[in-house]
């Protein structure tokens, strides 16, 4: 990659407490413009906790959120987007029943004076998803109910580029696909990143995560026990770290 | 990536002639609207046969829009709050009651303007009282304004003792809400269309229609996207009971007398003509053109039943079992162009 990497999110010693159970505790991690970073843990590493905390869903019990190097606090996953952070969750936050139009400005629609924008709506939905590389599809017309899994995720990530976000974060976004879907996914995630987004992806296949990061974070029992580049990296090697945590013949890589 | 061939490829891909206002009628005049106007045309076809050709008498239309009008306001609202995912069962008992409001305003020598603005104002507050009630106490729409159909029930019961209030002073206001426009039709006819122009634009193209759709389409996402969901609904009810005013008081001005069971089983026939015109129960889609073909429809069974010599009694029976099969034919409908709508 050619594109500079420039620090656009910093956690520095986040811990989240509920009650007497600690989930995460001092996770210190910065995310960078044009990556894509796979956030990778068993069930009940920390993984989920971390991203709720990022996109403000969850608010840390102590440490502390540095946005473009300011320091942020998130009230809310509202205040989180405002800044420029986006959560795609699995259900993607799509109304089926709704056009592709429709949805892809729901809550932010442009106007001319009380009326929406339709015009401007469809060339920049268009304009948007063909960006990313969604490129087949009929009309933005369409309800989302007619569009494959790849297609909803397609928009879901359009959406994020097209207002600005600088951290975008996917959970699970090729759980549901084939084979051909996720490599379709794959591309807008590239292209997502060739835009100058961070991308944190949390996904459970090994296999595809060593084919689409660039960069690896392990969660294990509530810490973040590994920071590593993807370059030559093993699926054995990452299951190894999963299951019994650090290998004793691992060194912590930044 | 080549920026420029890709633009020239995208703009290959997707035709870009401004479609902005003929996309909008499109989304309005959809096809399940083409195919109400096929059963409505059904039925004019078979009442002519049935009444011995009354029913197309020039004599008979300008009842019919009168009651397809009275209907059809409260119809509007009812589906607009309908595409959102909620109901609103006191809208016949809002209808009389801020009506018979007026009337009695009125009786005791207030001005039409002033009798007007009150019913309006108590439409309004009754609707606002609706969305709080369903949005704040977390009750499911259907039972809260269950409970409030009863509720101004019986409140109006209380007030009127059940009578009807008839008002014979000359008022401009009563002219224009219900009064003759021309050639027999009256004024509500007017009102009728403007309001459903209106809330047309509305939902197909504001924010807050992109809103409604959303909220009931899958309330869950749209909170995701930043649309206040409690505002939207509240907002909702208030237009829906606000609407229910209107139509109350348009009818006075038709009738100049009002009852209380003058609005009785509006809120089921309201949402039988939504259900008719397309509007789907579980929220998310739905059509205003459609809702007005719909009540247009239920005033026609209720005007070509009486032409043809069937007994009244018949009319609820038929709507019935209307509502049954347009909803078994719009299931279908949707299946086969399931998205294409």
């Amino acid at each position: 990659m050619s594109e500079t990497h420039r620090e656009i999110l910093r956690a520095e010693h986040v811990t989240k407490r509920f009650g007497p159970v600690t989930a995460i505790e001092d996770i210190t991690v910065s995310f960078y413009t044009h990556q894509i970073t796979g956030i990778v843990g068993d069930n009940g590493a920390g993984k989920s906790t971390f991203v709720k905390i990022i996109s403000g869903v969850e608010q840390p019990t102590s440490g502390q959120l540095f946005f473009e190097g300011r320091a942020v606090k998130f009230r809310s996953a509202r205040d989180a987007r405002r800044t420029g952070i986006e959560a795609v969750h699995q259900d993607l936050g799509l109304v089926e029943s709704m056009s592709v139009v429709r949805n892809f400005f729901l809550g932010m629609e442009p106007c001319r004076g009380l009326l929406m924008d339709m015009r401007r709506m469809r060339e920049e939905a268009e304009r948007r998803l063909y960006e990313i590389g969604l490129r087949n599809l009929k009309s933005v017309d369409q309800d989302v109910a007619r569009l494959s899994g790849g297609e909803r995720q397609a928009i879901s990530i359009g959406r994020a580029i097209a207002f600005e976000r600088k951290v975008l974060i996917l959970d699970e976004p090729t759980s549901a696909l084939s084979v051909k879907e996720t490599q379709k996914v794959f591309d807008y995630m590239r292209n997502a990143r060739q835009q100058g987004l961070a991308v944190l992806a949390i996904m459970h296949s090994m296999r595809q995560i060593l084919d689409i990061a660039d960069r690896i974070v392990i969660f294990w029992h509530g810490r973040l026990i590994a920071d590593l580049p993807n370059d030559g990296m093993d699926e054995n090697v990452l299951a190894e770290y999963l299951h019994n945590g650090l290998p004793e013949s691992a060194t912590i890589a930044t | 990536m080549n920026r420029d061939s890709t633009m020239k490829e995208h703009v290959a891909l997707f035709d870009h002639a401004d479609r902005g206002w003929k996309q909008t009628f499109q989304s309005i005049v959809r096809s399940r609207d083409s195919s109400i106007v096929l059963a409505a045309a059904i039925l004019v076809l078979l009442f002519s046969l049935t009444s011995g050709g009354q029913f197309l008498q020039g004599s008979t239309w300008p009842t019919i829009l009168s009651s397809t009008a009275e209907l059809g306001i409260v119809t509007i609202g009812v589906a607009l709050l309908m595409i959102g995912g909620d109901f609103d069962l006191s809208v016949g008992a809002n209808f009389s009651f801020s009506a018979l409001i007026m009337a009695t305003l009125m009786e005791h020598g207030e001005s039409g303007l002033v009798g007007m603005l009150v019913a309006l104002g108590i439409g309004l507050f009754i609707g606002f009282l609706n969305g709080i009630i369903t949005v704040f106490l977390a009750i499911p729409s259907f039972v809260a304004t269950l409970g409030t159909w009863l509720i101004w029930e019986g409140v109006t019961l209380v007030v009127t003792g059940g009578s009807t209030i008839t008002v014979f002073q000359r008022s401009v206001v009563l002219n224009l809400l219900g009064g003759v426009l021309v050639g027999g039709i009256r004024w509500e006819v007017l009102w009728w269309v403007v309001i459903g122009i209106v809330v047309s634009i509305v939902l197909y193209r504001t924010p807050f229609g992109n809103a409604v759709f959303a909220v009931g389409g899958r309330a869950q996402s749209a909170r995701e996207a930043g649309v206040p969901v409690r505002r939207i609904r509240v907002i909702s009810f208030t237009v829906c009971g606000l609407l229910a005013a209107v139509a109350g008081v348009v009818q006075f001005g038709h009738l100049q007398s009002m009852a209380s069971s003058y609005g009785e089983y509006y809120q089921l026939y309201a949402i039988a003509a939504a259900v008719v015109g397309g509007t789907v129960l579980t929220g998310g889609r739905g059509s205003i053109v459609g809702t007005m073909l719909g009540s247009l429809i239920l005033s026609m069974l209720d005007a070509g039943l009486i032409l043809s010599g069937v007994s009244t009694f018949w009319y609820q029976a038929v709507i019935g079992a209307i509502v049954i099969v347009a909803v078994a034919m719009h299931t279908r409908l949707s299946r086969l162009v399931r998205g294409g709508d």
